[in-house]
C-alpha cells in the first residue's frame, strides 16, 4: 500500500502529458468516507481500468471526474485546469457556476451502467441532440458524424429506432456513440457491461476495444477482469475508498503485492477462469 | 315519463355549457399556476419555496366550499368586490392548482435519475436540459394523474352554484324547485356530469396510449 501523497506512476506515465489528474480527493456521504484521499493520473491516450470490490468507491471516483458527484477535499484537473471549484483568496473554495461545469462536462464523455438513453428520441437523435443543441454543430454535420459513429458501433441500420426497441447491448453501444459524438477529450465508462445479459457483453467490449486501439484517453470501471487485463495500460485497484495498488496488468494479475488485492483476485478466480 | 326532463332539457344543456366554460377557464388557471408552483418548489429560492409551501398547505387544508364562501362574503367585507363568476374561476383554479402542482412536481421527480446524469454528462444544464431531456419525459408521466385532477375539477365546479353562479347544478336545483321532479332532473344533471367526465377519461386513456414510448 502506498500513501496518497506518492502516487505510483505506471509505465505509460512519462510518455505523454497528463489529461486527468486526481489529487488527494476526499468525499463522504454523511459519516461514511467513500473516497479517502485518492490520487491518480491518466495520461493522454492511456486506458486506465479501475477494479475493486463493490462499495470501494470506483464509481464515485469516476463520477467525481465530471462532477456528477461533488467532492469535499482535494482537486481534480483536466488538461491542467482544476474543475468545479475555485480557490478564493482566503483559501476557501467556491463552486464555479453551473455553466462552467457544463462546459467542462461537454469535453468528457461518459457511459453508464444503465445506458440512460433518452427514451423519447430516436437513436440518431439521441446521438445528435447534444452536439446540435449544446455545441452548436450544424444539424447536417452532426447527423453525418452521428451516422458515422453509429456505423462504427455496428448500428447503422437502427438510426430511426427508439431505445425501447433495442437490446441492452445495442442501447449501450448507442450510449457510447452519443458520448463520442461530443468529440470528448476523454471517456469515462462506469460498469458499462454490468447490466447486460452475458451474451450481450461481448458486443459492448468490442466497442471499447476499438476505442483503446484508437488511442482514446479513458477511465474504465469494470468487473470484467480478463478484459481489463487485455486492454488496460494500467490498472488501479481500489478498496474502502482508497487506491490499494496500481500498475500494469501483468503486475496486478500475476504479482499482486497487497493482501487485499490477492484476496480480491482469489475470490474472483473462484468464480471465473482467468 | 321523462316529460319534465324533456321540457327542461334546454336549461340543463345551457347549464352544462356554463359548467364547461367554468371548467376550461379554471383548468387553464390551475395548470398555469400548478406548473409555476411546481417549478418554484423544485428550483425556487428559499423565500419563494416557503411562500409556495404556505400557499399549497392553505389550498390543501381548506375545503373548496369554505373558500367559495370566503370570497363571496369576506372579500366584500374588506372592500374587495369580485364578480361571482371571476371569483368562482379564481377559487376553483387556485384550489386545484395545489393538486396540479403536486402532479407536475411528481412527474419531474419521476424522471429517472440516470436521465439527469446522462443529460449533465453531455454538457447540458439549466433550461435547455429541462426542455431537451426532462420535460418531454415528464409529460408522458403527467398524463393520467393530470386528467384525473381535471375530472375532480369539473366535479368541483358544481360547488360554485352555492355563490349563485348559474351552471349545471344550479340550473338543476332551480328546475327541481319549480317542478318538484327531483329524481328526473337530478338524474339528468348527474348524467351530464358523467358524460363530461367520461369523455375526459377516454381522452386521458387515448393520450396515455399515444404518448407511450414505441415498444416492440
Amino acid at each position: 500500500m502506498h500513501s496518497p501523497d506518492t502516487p505510483l506512476a505506471g509505465p505509460a506515465a512519462a510518455e505523454s502529458p497528463a489529461e486527468i489528474e486526481i489529487d488527494r480527493v476526499t468525499k463522504s456521504f454523511g459519516t461514511h468516507c467513500v473516497l479517502n484521499g485518492v490520487s491518480a493520473t491518466v495520461h493522454k491516450g492511456e486506458a486506465v481500468f479501475i477494479i475493486g470490490p463493490s462499495g470501494s468507491g470506483k464509481t464515485t471516483l469516476l463520477r467525481c471526474v465530471n462532477l456528477l458527484e461533488e467532492f469535499e477535499g482535494g482537486e481534480i484537473r483536466i488538461a491542467g485546469r482544476p474543475i468545479g471549484y475555485r480557490r478564493l483568496a482566503n483559501g476557501r473554495r467556491k463552486r464555479v457556476t453551473e455553466r462552467e461545469v457544463a462546459a467542462m462536462r461537454a469535453e468528457i464523455g461518459m457511459a453508464f451502467q444503465s445506458f440512460n438513453l433518452f427514451p423519447h428520441m430516436t437513436v440518431l437523435r439521441n446521438v445528435c441532440v447534444a452536439p446540435i443543441r449544446i455545441k452548436g454543430v450544424p444539424p447536417r454535420e452532426a447527423e453525418a458524424l452521428g451516422k458515422e459513429l453509429l456505423d462504427r458501433v455496428g448500428l447503422a441500420d437502427k438510426l430511426s429506432a427508439y431505445p425501447a426497441n433495442l437490446s441492452g447491448g445495442q442501447q449501450q453501444r448507442v450510449a457510447i456513440a452519443r458520448a463520442l459524438a461530443m468529440q470528448p477529450k476523454a471517456m469515462l465508462f462506469d460498469e458499462v457491461t454490468s447490466a447486460l445479459d452475458p451474451e450481450l457483453v461481448g458486443e459492448v467490449l468490442a466497442v471499447l476495444r476499438d476505442l483503446v486501439g484508437d488511442g482514446m484517453t479513458m477511465m474504465v470501471v469494470t468487473h470484467e477482469m480478463p478484459f481489463a487485463r487485455e486492454l488496460a495500460d494500467r490498472i488501479i485497484f481500489m478498496a474502502d475508498g482508497s487506491i490499494r495498488e496500481e500498475g500494469p496488468p501483468e503486475q496486478i494479475f500475476e504479482n499482486p503485492r497487497t493482501e487485499r488485492l490477492q484476496a480480491f483476485l482469489h475470490r474472483f478466480r473462484e468464480g471465473h477462469q482467468l | 315519463m321523462f316529460d319534465t326532463l324533456a321540457a327542461n332539457a334546454h336549461l340543463l344543456f345551457s347549464g352544462a355549457q356554463m359548467t364547461l366554460f367554468l371548467s376550461v377557464a379554471s383548468t387553464v388557471l390551475a395548470t398555469a399556476a400548478g406548473v409555476l408552483l411546481a417549478l418554484i418548489q423544485l428550483y425556487g429560492g428559499m423565500f419563494g419555496r416557503a411562500l409556495a409551501e404556505i400557499f399549497l398547505y392553505v389550498m390543501r387544508g381548506v375545503p373548496l366550499l369554505v373558500m367559495l364562501f370566503s370570497i363571496y362574503y369576506v372579500l366584500p367585507y374588506i372592500g374587495l368586490d369580485i364578480p361571482p363568476l371571476a371569483g368562482g374561476i379564481l377559487v376553483v383554479g387556485f384550489y386545484f392548482s395545489a393538486f396540479m402542482a403536486e402532479v407536475f412536481r411528481g412527474a419531474i421527480l419521476g424522471v429517472q435519475r440516470g436521465q439527469w446524469d446522462a443529460a449533465r454528462a453531455l454538457g447540458m444544464h439549466g433550461h435547455p436540459m429541462m426542455l431537451i431531456a426532462i420535460v418531454p419525459q415528464a409529460v408522458r408521466l403527467v398524463g393520467p394523474p393530470y386528467v384525473n385532477t381535471c375530472i375532480m375539477l369539473v366535479k368541483g365546479t358544481s360547488l360554485v352554484s352555492i355563490i349563485g353562479i348559474w351552471e349545471l347544478t344550479l340550473a338543476g336545483r332551480q328546475i327541481v324547485e319549480r317542478t318538484l321532479s327531483a329524481f328526473e332532473i337530478f338524474g339528468g344533471v348527474a348524467f351530464l356530469y358523467f358524460v363530461i367526465c367520461f369523455a375526459l377519461s377516454c381522452y386521458g386513456r387515448h393520450l396515455e396510449r399515444r404518448l407511450r414510448y414505441a415498444q416492440s
